[in-house]
């Protein structure tokens, strides 16, 4: 088991109502696996991503990744076991504009301890992998969407993390753009990889090993473990 | 990480180039006034400090005070050393020193002479043991007896050129073609900056053979000269009170008869050697050498560097804050790519301090610019190389890393509290940072900029009132020459009065001593009997002709001018008339004044002028004849003019003929004419290099701050293009926009006025107390400087608004 979520609860509280975006969750992620989630926008995709990639707190109910209590860890655990096992892909790319391609991929490296030897090897295997060695002193600007995505990728895995989540990562893409990711996820996933991806299209939730629905922050069908 | 981190960091600066250039050129401006201002205190208080115990060395000086007035002497009776040896506890080192200017001074063997060769001292071996000097040859001891001589290397070389320290001991110098001195040792020069100018060390006993002799001899506790000095050296533990209660006693048993019927006191008391440097009331022995910065103005200047420091910090701290969410992004993803707080932090403070180091290097050129503009106000030895001192160094260096933590924590905070998640989903922060400490800091930046303008404006009127308040006498086309001193006869000046006055462009000729107003006076001790009460009181003397009313037309209260030059006549202003307790001047004729014992009448009343800054009440002054004439002494040494206006502003022919017959009566003296009108404006050098310090505080925090609002506007417009383009379209018009614009900050400058007009008027009116004649402290003083500034600020914000007011609506929607 990677990971577990029992009985998850998030919510706000807007004009003294709890307004709920987590409800009632439960989750069982094992090793290997490839989940999508589906479900319209507002659902609650991306604030479950968040608290998967303990990005955001919940309010109650129980995390256990690799079988350790996350609802238990105090700041600086979370975010040591952020960084070590999580890589994250987001729809919007988040690269940073102020670093080039190569730089963007370094940066999670630099923030573990890689001495800058291996940090070069490690960047320059990833440019050869995604076919992108000849971007590598490009700036974000100065890319297409499917290729900052590539470079989004790319920085999610850098760190080899066990989780990739990914947010909606072909939301701005062109179908063309979609499927060289969704293959490529599927590649990754291949070789072992967990990929939970948060998507629309039906079409890219098939590259899955399978697939839950939310519905405003609760599950439409019962997860199979 | 580090290369990363420079390299955002540097592509960070050069994408904002308005804001890094607002932010270097504010801190660049504190930062060199920083630099200069703590050379200056660097370079003071490293004035011997290189003593052995420095902090346990005083100097003994003499303070009196009688009913009538209070001064100090930086020197001790002869004989309070050798007291001090014999009935004090508690010193280590007694070490008294007698200073002399001997003439001359003769190398018999080469017959070569050496006029004037600076500043010589007495002293013994104590003078060495309580100063440190590096000694080539012999020792303390060889000034044990006398007709001995101590010489620096420096001065050595100069009367034995040919001759190493070792081989010049033995060799004979005489002093004034009378006094042989046999050179006992050679010392290095000092090894750091002091005070002790002496070269020339002659031994203790030498003194008594001198023209000074036989004071040295008769030892007399009633006589005070200030080259005369004491120092001493506490033994460890000693409390300096303690000591202070011995000099009382002694004081207290060498008071005199006179002493206690006149109610005179003397005190002896303990200067640190720390206050040398800075007391310009007691002076160095260097007479030639511009007093040190007082340790008020280096105070003054320290807050004034402070300050300026203060508002370039602000600039970065609100301009960095309001665009924080311009970063908010890079923030949030770096922490999910496992970025710690910390290492954000680090990052952000890194920045500041690459930005700090920019400004620093600005600066480093902008403080050669202000050396020179400041070379008035800084010591002869402290120049723009006093840079590579260690010390200055280090005290940069920890500047640097201050201001950039000043600047940079606060901004870093600010940005590392974002949450990432909602960084993600868009939900950037609109209003990062706490406008409210923006705000709080832009008033404080204008408080201190609008401080600064009332300041500047108001000591500048304090300047024009002092220097075209009526003197009292005439002060246009006034001009007055010395005759040399040493060589000055009465026969003389009367003939070259006699010549100058025919030259066509001088109306009129007075001889008489100083002028009016200047920079030496002397005062003696009047005493006048009214009703048989005796009424003593200091009265300054001024020597004048007949002629010399008329030139410097005084205006008489009552009574007339004396009837010859020679005549023992007083006229006295009304300071005097009512010190001796008269209300009508013409009750004041024919009464006597009793001066050195003899009595003689008034015959004058002039109304009050000053004889010197307004910053002063008028004192008691008479002026008389020619008093000492009959002593074959004359004190007409001054030649007045009364110069004609020259139709074509040039007065240098009229000068050369002055000079021309000048150099006729006395062709070996250099020729200096005076002006009244610039010997006055001389009196307020002071204030006028105050008025040009303040003038430039206020330019560059106006500049810093003007910048700082200059970023803020541009940041705001830039927010709120959209919303102008919207209001636009709706039908606003060009000025509501600008007024909706410009608002917010208007009001933070009127507030920033409010707060700083009671402080600027409270601090002004004590300065101004310390004038006895002093401007108002007028309403428009301030209005000025408020409008002024409010002008200003609109001005900066007009110019922006409009611009993006102006701009197509239609364009900026699209953008969005
Ligand atoms: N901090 C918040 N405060 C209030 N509402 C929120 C907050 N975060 C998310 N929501 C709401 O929660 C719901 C779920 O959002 P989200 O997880 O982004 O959905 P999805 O990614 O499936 O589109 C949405 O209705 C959103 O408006
Ligand atoms: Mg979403």
């Amino acid at each position: 088991m990677l990971l577990e979520l029992n009985n998850i609860f998030k919510w706000v509280t807007q004009g003294g109502n709890r307004v709920f975006l987590l409800k009632h969750l439960d989750l069982a992620v094992e090793q290997g696996d490839f989940l999508s989630v589906m479900g319209p926008s507002g659902s609650g995709k991306s604030t479950l991503l968040h608290v998967l990639g303990m990005l955001d707190d919940f309010n109650e109910g129980e995390y256990y990744f690799q079988g350790e209590p996350v609802h238990g860890f105090r700041d600086k655990q979370r975010a040591r076991f952020q960084k070590e096992h999580i890589g994250f892909v987001f729809q919007a790319y988040h690269l940073i504009d102020e670093l080039t391609v190569y730089e963007n991929i370094e940066t999670p490296l630099l923030y573990q301890k890689v001495s800058s030897s291996e940090r070069k090897a490690l960047v320059a295997d990833m440019l050869d992998r995604f076919g992108i060695v000849g971007k590598k002193d490009l700036f974000p600007a100065q890319l297409s969407g499917g290729q900052q995505q590539l470079v989004g990728v790319a920085r999610a895995l850098i760190g080899k993390p066990r989780l990739l989540l990914a947010d909606e990562p072909t939301g701005n893409l062109n179908s063309r753009q979609s499927r060289e990711i969704m293959e490529l996820f599927q590649e990754l996933n291949a070789e072992g990889t967990t990929i939970i991806q948060a998507t629309h299209s039906e079409t890219n939730a098939a590259y899955g090993s399978r697939t839950l629905h939310l519905l405003d922050g609760s599950w439409t069908s019962t997860p199979e473990p | 990480m580090f290369r990363n981190y420079l390299k955002i960091a540097l592509r960070n600066l050069l994408r904002n180039k308005l804001n890094t250039g607002i932010n270097i050129i504010s801190l660049a401006i504190g930062l060199s006034a920083s630099f200069v201002i703590g050379l200056m205190v660097y370079y003071d208080l490293t004035f011997d400090t290189y003593h052995p115990d420095s902090g346990r060395v005083y100097r003994v000086t003499s303070r009196f005070t009688s009913p009538q007035d209070e001064f100090v002497n930086p020197g001790v009776p002869i004989p309070l050393p050798q007291a001090a040896r014999e009935e004090m506890t508690g010193l280590e080192i007694v070490a008294g020193f007698n200073t002399v200017d001997l003439h001359k001074a003769g190398n018999p063997e080469s017959g070569l002479d050496f006029k004037d060769p600076g500043p010589q001292v007495f002293a013994d071996a104590a003078y060495f043991k309580l100063f440190k000097y590096d000694w080539l040859a012999g020792t303390p001891e060889g000034l044990g007896e006398p007709y001995r001589v101590v010489l620096t290397r420096e001065r050595a070389a100069r009367y034995f050129p040919e001759l190493n320290p070792a081989q010049t001991l033995g060799k004979t110098l005489v002093y004034n073609d009378s006094i042989p001195a046999t050179v006992a040792g050679i010392v290095a020069a000092p090894q750091g900056r002091t005070d002790l100018v002496f070269e020339e060390f002659l031994s203790s006993g030498t003194f008594q053979k001198t023209d000074r002799g036989h004071y040295a001899i008769a030892a007399d506790w009633g006589s005070t000269n200030s080259s005369d000095q004491l120092f001493v050296r506490l033994s460890p533990g000693t409390d300096p009170t303690a000591v202070q209660k011995q000099l009382d006693r002694i004081a207290k048993a060498q008071e005199s008869d006179y002493d206690r019927q006149y109610n005179h006191h003397r005190t002896f008391e303990l200067q640190p050697f720390s206050d040398l440097h800075f007391n310009s009331e007691l002076q160095t022995f260097d007479n030639g050498r511009q007093p040190a910065t007082s340790r008020p103005v280096l105070t003054g200047l320290g807050c004034i560097a402070l300050f300026l420091l203060l508002l370039g910090c602000i600039n970065f701290i609100n301009l960095s804050t309001a665009q924080a969410d311009q970063r908010a992004r890079e923030i949030g993803i770096r922490k999910t790519l496992g970025s710690s707080k910390k290492q954000l932090l680090l990052q952000f403070l890194g920045e500041t301090f690459l930005l700090t180091l920019l400004a620093a290097l600005l600066s480093i050129v902008l403080s050669y610019f202000l050396l020179d503009t400041f070379a008035e106000f800084l010591p002869e030895g402290l120049h723009f190389g006093n840079f590579r001192e260690t010390p200055v160094m280090l005290f940069a260096g920890a500047l640097l890393t201050g201001v950039a933590l000043l600047a940079g924590f606060y901004p870093a905070l600010v940005l590392t509290r974002f949450q990432p998640v909602r960084v993600l989903k868009n939900q950037v922060v609109n209003t990062p940072g706490k406008p409210t400490l923006r705000r709080i800091l832009t008033v404080f930046q204008f408080a201190i900029a609008q401080i600064f303008i009332i300041a500047t404006l108001l000591v500048g009127k304090q300047i024009r009132y002092m220097q075209n308040k009526d003197h009292g006498f005439r002060t246009d086309a006034i001009a007055y020459l010395h005759a040399p001193w040493h060589l000055t006869s009465l026969d003389k000046n009367e003939r070259l009065a006699r010549e100058i006055a025919k030259i066509p462009q001088v109306r009129a000729v007075a001889l008489g001593g100083n002028p009016p107003a200047s920079n030496s006076s002397s005062t003696s001790t009047a005493v006048f009997f009214r009703d048989s009460t005796e009424i003593q009181s200091p009265l300054q003397m001024l020597a004048g002709s007949r002629e010399y009313y008329d030139l410097y037309n005084f205006e008489f209260l009552a009574g007339r001018k004396p009837l010859n030059d020679t005549i023992l006549e007083y006229v006295i202003n009304e300071a005097y008339l009512h010190i001796i307790g008269f209300e009508n001047p013409e009750d004041a004729l024919n009464q006597n004044i009793r001066m050195n014992d003899e009595n003689r009448p008034i015959v004058g009343v002039v109304r009050d002028f000053n004889p010197r800054t307004a910053a002063a009440k008028i004192g008691p002054i008479a002026i008389m004849p020619d008093w000492d004439r009959s002593r074959e002494y004359s004190r007409f040494n001054f030649i007045h003019l009364d110069l004609k206006n020259p139709g074509d502003g040039s007065l240098s022919p009229t000068i050369s003929a002055i000079e021309e017959r000048y150099k006729e009566v006395y062709p070996d003296a250099d020729f200096e004419l005076n002006f009244m009108d610039e010997t006055i404006a001389g009196f307020y050098q002071d204030e006028r290099s105050l008025a040009k310090l303040l003038g430039w505080a206020m330019g560059l925090s106006v500049l810093i701050s003007c910048l700082g609002l200059l970023g803020l506007v541009i940041y705001t417009t830039n927010r709120r293009t959209k919303e102008i383009g919207i209001r636009k379209v709706l039908g606003a018009s060009l000025a509501q926009l600008g007024l909706l614009l410009s608002r917010d900050f208007l009001v933070l400058v009127g507030i920033a006025f409010l707060i700083a007009a009671p402080l600027a008027g409270w601090g002004l009116y004590s300065w101004l107390q310390d004038y006895a004649y002093r401007t108002e402290l007028s309403w428009w003083v301030f209005i000025l400087s408020g409008v002024g500034m409010i002008a200003l600020a609109l001005l900066i914000m007009g110019l922006r608004t409009l611009a993006v007011a102006r701009k197509n609506p239609v364009e900026s929607l699209r953008t969005e």
